[in-house]
């Protein structure tokens, strides 16, 4: 009789274990294969920032560019150089003292000295900052940035008579004099409740610049597709001053990758969604903005942006295709394979392009000729593998 | 995972220095106390003449291969925790890398353990080592009754200790679990032993045995669906030109630090797993699934057909342990043997168990109250003794723990109860410089000495300096006069090291709570260019020093810098390219009447959370020294 109940519950009481053993396999195995995470959707959704390699030259062609030389940016084996162009003849002009693993972001007035900022970087969270009056020959340091600089090249801009604008992980701050103080301009939030803003639904700030006439300007991202976040302070009030953008994009987030000041007057470099560029030019006496046409880009990233003399500009998408616009009358024009490493592109006058690569210590500019790219002068550099890390 | 690393090497040779001072030391206790138990029993006997004990019932067969087994298996894995790569590599080179699949949630609870093992890695790895020997001792030394019960239940909860926190609850919330590589965990089956091993005496029959294999046979056939779930990447060898999932784990397991023969086999066997995945994993399948019905039928069947499907489990096993588990403990950090050599021991166990065990002896009725004494009646239980007279059981209401009847119960112990006792303090002794250095919320200061070597002893007059401090006021080093002064020197816009010194100066400060008072600190500016009191400022907000009332952030013109560094020893390098300014990250103790008296190096090293508490502890141990002998 024991027996036979043994027999007849034994069984069942295997089968409900087996059930449930195969149920608790059947979830490890399904937790074990993964999911792709759903942070990648909402991050694939915003295109990244803008990229801190950059150049910028003046009507006479002088400027300066900043590439990323070195090594392995997670072994902070990566640096960030500022080369500045003086009659066509490139020199190393990376201010010393501080570890530039961050990045480095330049602004300067024709008239007026140069500014570098250092991006934070380990556990530097303040930007120093360091002028120069003879073209980043020797520098000096100016009152830091605190909080630390954004990471976007028109986080510093500098205005006549040695005012500043800062864009900080908070807002914006402004100095009078060549950062010998911070005075607190406006924050993303506060700028986002003023009347001109509320179209734009302002999330963050990318960039800075003095209008020729001396008005602070700021760059905003938009929640609000379609529109265009530029805005100007003109006696403690805030302006949208973008331009009105085609129909085509009213489904599309604008991001404004470049701000800056020209001889001329402004230009901007837009990007909607993550499909298509678009440069802006604004003249000194404010009157609206000229677009240029369309690029599709495919898709590809921004990786590097260029302004030149008299309205120009230039990008590298995906750091292997090169793009030049000569200005509002003008349109986009594909660059000849770029030569290996190539970081930047320099403008200069006269419709001059230089590709400028930057691999380990080496740093090399290409020029555009008829013949395609040519090498000309070549820089080695002496990079302080190790130090920072 | 944040904390869990101290960063170091873990051949450093310091930490290891240490590591073995502390298990000699430990060890020459271990010896010292079993030759007082043994001097202490034989005395006892010899004195008091207690009664001999009782011949013990004999023990099942399961029971005793399980016990013994088990036990020289905890005995081996505490002398693999003896390896010299333990009190650096354990966080860093086992418990991450165990967790570092699993979710975040399981490495959140194993960061805890980890942190802790790093805090004090050296109490942490001789712990580890006393505690598995101490419970291996004594599984093997207590045969029968609680005191043996108890070792079980010992086995059980460290086990579980080494299961969560070790072995990231044996990876069975990461991807990738697999039978053959040890799922879920092998102190899985330790505590499965140690469960056994724990059960009272009235559940020793022939059912026990049933269960457990059917129990194990329900393990199997699991453990061969999960083998058999497609998209696992278990029955292809290679997968787009890369390993498949079996053929890198036994790639993996080819490339640890071992014996050639051994690599050899484990590379044979994974060329032909790369060559013959689907094979390999279809035999696995059809094996574990088979072997799971026998073991699930192992009470019904014909006696041959128990035996075959025993034998054959084993010889599974023990293929899986050579082959694909690799032994297990090869590689400098191994810890145990893996699962299979458990797992076959429970497996032998469960069959052995099938046959129905040797009866209880009867306990005469005079006996009872012996055994149920508190400490060492579990002892005189691991050995039944012999029925005192009577006449000295304890009268109503007399305690029962006189001196006298406790010396004669530890005398009427048997040796194995003594052995065991010895086990139990092996264990203690192990557990308390890791409890007690737990207490302590700080890390210990070995982690810097490793880091940068013991401090250097001087002796010899502070140099002057008068500089500015954050807040623009002079400070000479002779208006600090009375107090002690921790002295060193900081580039105010440095990226890694300075804001880390920094931050071991707050920690100091709080490690020297109310005595913090008697001691200013004092960094002075290492760089040349970025020195302006701005930059001071800067830096105090962003290392939280501003709010320290004995901090002093000193600066002045290039020269007075440059003729302080240079009175200190110190250089201060510009580099070219976006470099960090070059100096030397020292630390020097200033007595209270101007004396230079201890020099630190005071390279932060890695910066995790253990070596910042740990210079710190070291930074406090000084100042307090100085305090002490000035």
């Amino acid at each position: 009789m024991r027996t036979r109940v043994t027999k007849a519950r034994v069984p069942k009481a295997r089968l409900a274990v087996l059930a449930a053993t195969a149920a608790t396999v059947a979830l490890a195995a399904g937790c074990g294969s993964g999911a792709p995470a759903a942070t990648a959707t909402t991050s694939a959704a915003r295109p990244a920032r803008p990229p801190l390699a950059a150049s910028f030259a003046g009507r006479a062609g002088a400027g300066w560019t900043i590439v990323q030389m070195g090594g392995s940016a997670t072994q902070e084996d990566n640096f960030w150089q500022m080369f500045y162009r003086q009659a066509s003849t490139w020199r190393l002009a990376t201010p010393a003292g501080v570890a530039d693993n961050g990045g480095l972001v330049v602004t300067g007035t024709p008239a007026g000295p140069l500014l570098t900022g250092f991006l934070p970087s380990q556990d530097l969270t303040f930007s120093p900052l360091a002028t120069s009056t003879n073209s980043g020959a020797t520098w000096s340091a100016a009152s830091p940035v605190d909080p630390g600089l954004a990471d976007v090249p028109d986080a510093l801009a500098a205005g006549p008579g040695g005012r500043l604008i800062a864009l900080t992980s908070g807002g914006a701050e402004l100095s009078q004099r060549l950062g010998a103080s911070w005075t607190h301009l406006i924050t993303a939030k506060a700028l986002a409740a003023t009347p001109a803003a509320r179209a734009c639904q302002v999330t963050g700030l990318t960039g800075a610049a003095f209008s020729p006439a001396g008005v602070p300007m700021l760059a905003a991202t938009c929640a609000r597709p379609g529109v265009a976040g530029l805005f100007a302070e003109t006696n403690g009030t805030w302006h949208a001053t973008g331009p009105r953008l085609p129909a085509a994009f009213s489904k599309e987030n604008i991001d404004v990758l470049r701000l800056a000041a020209t001889g001329s007057g402004m230009v901007a470099l837009l990007r909607a969604g993550t499909g298509t560029l678009l440069a802006g030019w604004m003249a000194s006496n404010g009157a609206a903005w000229t677009l240029s046409p369309p690029l599709r880009t495919g898709g590809r990233r921004v990786t590097s942006t260029a302004v030149g003399p008299g309205w120009s500009m230039g990008i590298i998408l995906n750091a292997a295709d090169g793009l030049t616009l000569s200005g509002p009358a003008g349109s986009w024009r594909r660059l000849p394979a770029l030569p290996r490493w190539s970081a930047t592109l320099a403008l200069g006058s006269s419709g001059q392009v230089d590709a400028l690569a930057a691999h380990g210590a080496t740093f090399t500019d290409w020029r555009l000729g008829a013949a395609g790219w040519t090498s000309g002068q070549t820089i080695h550099i002496t990079i302080p593998y190790g130090s920072s890390s | 995972m944040p904390g869990m690393n101290s960063g170091l090497n873990s051949n450093n040779a310091t930490l290891v220095a240490a590591f073995r001072s502390a298990l000699l030391h430990q060890g020459l206790w271990v010896l010292l106390i079993f030759a007082m138990l043994a001097v202490a029993w034989v005395a006892v006997r010899e004195w008091l003449r207690p009664p001999r004990p009782r011949p013990a019932a004999p023990e099942p067969a399961w029971r005793q291969l399980l016990r013994i087994g088990f036990g020289v298996i905890w005995i081996f894995d505490g002398l693999l925790q003896a390896q010299p790569d333990m009190p650096g590599g354990m966080p860093s080179q086992v418990i991450e890398p165990t967790a570092s699949s699993s979710p975040g949630w399981v490495q959140d609870i194993v960061n805890w353990a980890g942190t802790s093992w790093s805090y004090h890695p050296v109490q942490a790895a001789a712990a580890t080592v006393w505690i598995q020997i101490g419970i291996g001792a004594w599984l093997i030394a207590a045969p029968r009754g609680p005191w043996s019960r108890l070792a079980g239940l010992a086995s059980v909860a460290w086990g579980l200790v080494v299961w969560v926190f070790g072995e990231a609850f044996g990876g069975i919330f990461a991807p990738g679990l697999t039978w053959l590589f040890g799922a879920p965990g092998a102190v899985v089956f330790y505590c499965a032993a140690g469960l056994l091993i724990a059960l009272p005496e009235r559940h020793w029959q022939a059912r026990l045995g049933r269960t457990v294999l059917g129990v194990l046979g329900v393990f199997f056939i699991g453990m061969a669906v999960l083998q058999a779930w497609p998209g696992r990447g278990f029955w292809q060898g290679t997968l787009h030109g890369k390993p498949g999932t079996l053929t890198g784990m036994v790639s993996d397991m080819a490339s640890t630090p071992q014996p050639a023969l051994l690599a050899g086999w484990a590379r044979d066997f994974g060329s032909f797993t790369a060559a013959h995945g689907f094979v390999v994993n279809l035999f696995t399948v059809i094996a574990l699934a088979v072997l799971g019905a026998g073991l699930i039928n192992a009470g019904r069947g014909p006696a041959w057909l128990i035996r075959a499907t025993v034998a054959a489990t084993v010889v599974l096993c023990l293929a899986d342990w050579v082959l694909i588990e690799d032994f297990g403990f090869f590689g400098g950090v191994g810890t145990d043997l893996n699962s299979m050599v458990p797992l076959a021991l429970l497996v032998v166990a469960g069959y052995l168990a099938l046959r129905p065990g040797p009866a209880p002896v009867p306990q005469p009725a005079a006996a009872q109250p012996a055994a149920a004494q508190p400490a060492t009646a579990g002892v005189a239980a691991a050995e039944p003794v012999t029925a005192e007279p009577a006449a000295q059981a304890p009268p109503p209401g007399r305690p029962a723990w006189r001196p006298s009847r406790v010396l004669r119960t530890f005398g009427a112990a048997g040796s194995r109860a003594v052995l065991a006792t010895w086990a139990v303090v092996i264990i203690l002794l192990g557990a308390a410089p890791m409890a007690l250095a737990q207490v302590n919320r700080d890390a210990s200061p070995i982690i810097a000495q490793a880091i940068d070597g013991d401090s250097a002893p001087l002796n010899f007059t502070a140099p002057a300096f008068t500089l500015t401090d954050q807040n623009g006021a002079t400070v000479s080093l002779a208006s600090l006069r009375g107090k002690v002064v921790l002295l060193t020197f900081l580039d105010p816009v440095c990226t890694s090291d300075c804001p880390v010194i920094g931050t071991e100066f707050k920690e100091a400060d709080q490690v020297l709570g109310a005595r913090a008072g008697g001691v200013e600190m004092v960094a002075i500016v290492a760089n040349p260019l970025y020195r302006s009191t701005v930059y001071t400022r800067a830096f105090d907000r962003e290392d939280q020093l501003a709010s320290l009332p004995n901090w002093r952030y000193l600066t002045g013109s290039l020269p007075q810098l440059e003729q302080a560094w240079k009175n200190y020893d110190v250089s201060s390098q510009i580099l070219p390219a976006g470099g960090m300014v070059l100096h030397q990250d020292v630390a020097y103790v200033i007595d209270a009447n101007g004396k230079t008296r201890t020099e630190l190096s005071f390279d932060p090293g890695p910066s995790t959370s253990s070596t910042e508490s740990s210079f710190a502890v070291e930074l406090a141990s000084a100042a307090e020294h100085v305090m002490k002998t000035s």
